[in-house]
């Protein structure tokens, strides 16, 4: 006879301990470097205005 | 003094409020201590009465502010056991982690005194804590990047999947790469106890970084 197969305990399984994170990353360093350097060349165009 | 309950006065909103504002200065802080970004998209502000540095990068800032907007309700039911902002290398591997281990108690001694008042003063010092940090750790490889973690468990990840949506951020369970740290070192730096939250902060450092 076969045996009856236990039920799984879904309570407690989805209630177990999660890491998460966001899926986006943030924005790279190269590219709020590049960001920094047109704000500086748009700051020194408005001075010589 | 009255004793009250966690729904009264619906303090867990009160209680997120107040940490996501806090994490939104500590993950600016943090970015800017450990020179993840460049120190030029940084501008000095007042919070809690002391300076710090916050980005000025209007996508950086987004990004921060999402991030939080979906830690809310977590927090705000008392579901997030740790934020950590991860500074990871090059390779993705974490490097540093900044762990606030946040605990609320059920029962919630209130005298009008007390009331919120005694939070700022100890936010304070875990902000003032942050920004000399740099002494106590090893300088960090070149090109690193951030990103934060969240332990919760299953079910409460259900309180964020409205916010995920709104908000096009959705979240995933980390990978081991980005959980496991080899050797860490651990340097404990705030430890705060109020009537509304108890949190403490630490760091666990790679003992190798490059």
């Amino acid at each position: 006879a076969s045996k009856a197969q236990p039920k799984p305990n879904l309570s407690s399984a989805s209630n177990k301990k999660v890491i998460i994170l966001p899926c986006k990353n943030p924005p790279s360093r190269e590219h709020v470097h590049l960001w920094l350097e047109a704000r500086k060349q748009y700051e020194n165009l408005q001075k010589l205005r | 003094m009255t004793t009250l309950t966690r729904q009264d006065l619906n303090f867990g909103q009160v209680v997120a409020d107040i940490l996501c504002e806090f994490l939104e200065v500590a993950i600016h802080l943090i970015l800017y201590v450990r020179e993840v970004y460049p120190s030029g998209i940084f501008q000095k502000r007042k919070k809690y009465n002391v300076p710090v540095q916050m980005s000025c990068h209007p996508e950086l800032n987004q990004y921060i502010q999402d991030t939080l907007h979906c830690v809310k309700p977590l927090i705000e039911k008392n579901e997030a056991e740790k934020v950590v902002v991860v500074i990871m290398d090059k390779e993705h591997h974490p490097v540093e982690r900044f762990v606030f281990e946040i605990s609320q108690p059920p029962l919630l001694s209130i005298s009008s005194d007390t009331l919120l008042s005694h939070v700022e003063q100890l936010l304070r010092a875990f902000i003032l804590k942050i920004s000399v940090c740099d002494a106590v750790l090893n300088n960090n490889p070149p090109g690193c990047s951030f990103t934060v973690l969240v332990h919760t468990r299953d079910a409460a990840t259900r309180n964020m999947e409205k916010v995920q949506v709104i908000k096009d951020f959705p979240w995933i369970v980390a990978d081991e790469q980005e959980v496991h740290m080899q050797e860490p070192r651990l340097i404990p730096l705030k430890t705060m106890t109020s009537d509304i939250v108890k949190m403490q902060l630490y760091v666990e450092e790679r003992a190798q970084k490059t």
